[in-house]
């Protein structure tokens, strides 16, 4: 468990940024791999800067106020 | 000689060594050099054993795709954590509970006791997996380019070997031209702020994991490594933004404190 935990501090250490990039990750791979989602290919790049961008915003919100109360 | 395929080799490795190389010389300025050059030289001896083990054959075994796909998820994964550091003290939000102070004061507080010796150059684990992954990367892109290239450059005339041959003399001289004029670049990055390093670095990081995953699931990014320079303006608009949306919420914050009230204590002599 302690292994676990310190590389999940080492590589990102913040639940929000590893749960945004890990969802981003799921819905492009089923977007290359299940053929009734292949006419999204087009908008994988746009979702995927899209999907880090919301990710970043969410933490940043979550530090932002979690800080202020 | 081939110098048509030289020329194209040179371009193309040009640009890959400037991604590898860019990623080395933050690494080295933001963490220390002694990591960030073992990661390269660990990321070269690696690519050279692929090299002289496989052959041509690279090509067919290594899955560049499923490699930029995983290098392109954990530079995005630490990118994302660089930025977000880096925002919150740019909105003065970090100074509150920021780890490289306690980090700072712990050692300190160690060195005081000669318990450890801080020099610049110890070992970073961190450091020398990010220049190691980009190294190995961007070094096998090359491989590939020289590889693909020089095949495609045998005809009848023309012999496989010496096809390869002018494609890895135009990828030799961009990757010293690289090293070149990053060794001049070097000095004056080093005067730049730490927090604005780390800023430019989650910016990076951030961009060159976007543009890596994306490839990865097959994505083909307008203007193709061009994209790179959009990608990065992207996220630097997006990071100014959100540092002034978190400058007002500070504001904010601080403007709703309630006003303390002064207590007067009569001291008894």
């Amino acid at each position: 468990m302690k292994i676990i935990k310190a590389i999940y501090n080492f590589i990102v250490g913040d639940m929000v940024i590893l749960v945004g990039v890990t969802l981003a990750v799921i819905i492009l791979a089923l977007i290359n791999n299940v053929s009734a989602l292949a006419p999204l290919k087009g908008f994988s790049g746009p979702f995927l800067v899209i999907a880090v961008l919301s990710s970043l915003v969410a933490t940043l919100s979550r530090e932002a106020f979690s800080s202020r109360s | 000689m081939q110098w048509v395929v030289a020329t194209a080799s040179f371009f193309a490795s040009a640009v890959e060594f400037v991604e590898a190389f860019t990623i080395v010389l933050v690494v080295g300025v933001t963490v220390n050099w002694r990591s960030s050059l073992l990661g390269a030289l660990a990321a070269a001896a690696t690519l050279a054993l692929l090299v002289a083990t496989l052959g041509t054959a690279l090509v067919q075994w290594v899955p560049i795709d499923a490699l930029r796909l995983v290098i392109g998820i954990l530079l995005l994964l630490f990118g994302l954590k660089w930025l977000k550091n880096a925002i919150l003290r740019y909105s003065g939000l970090k100074a509150r509970h920021d780890e490289e102070a306690i980090y700072e004061e712990t050692q300190a507080a160690l060195r005081a006791r000669g318990k450890v010796d801080t020099s610049s150059s110890r070992f970073d684990l961190f450091g020398f997996l990010l220049s190691y992954k980009s190294v190995l990367l961007e070094g096998l892109e090359v491989a590939f380019i020289v590889i693909t290239f020089g095949v495609s450059a045998a005809t009848s005339t023309v012999s496989r070997s010496s096809g390869i041959a002018s494609a890895a003399l135009g990828a030799l001289l961009a990757g010293l031209l690289v090293i070149l004029v990053g060794a001049i670049v070097r000095v004056p990055l080093a005067k730049v702020p730490e927090n604005t390093l780390k800023f430019i670095v989650g910016i990076m990081l951030t961009t060159f994991g976007t543009f890596w995953t994306g490839e990865g699931f097959g994505v083909n990014w307008p203007l193709a490594d061009v994209f790179l320079l959009i990608l990065a303006a992207i996220y630097l608009g997006a990071a100014f933004l959100l540092i002034t949306w978190l400058k007002r919420v500070k504001a904010r914050a601080i403007d709703n404190q309630p006003v303390p009230t002064t207590q007067t204590q009569e001291v008894k002599p």
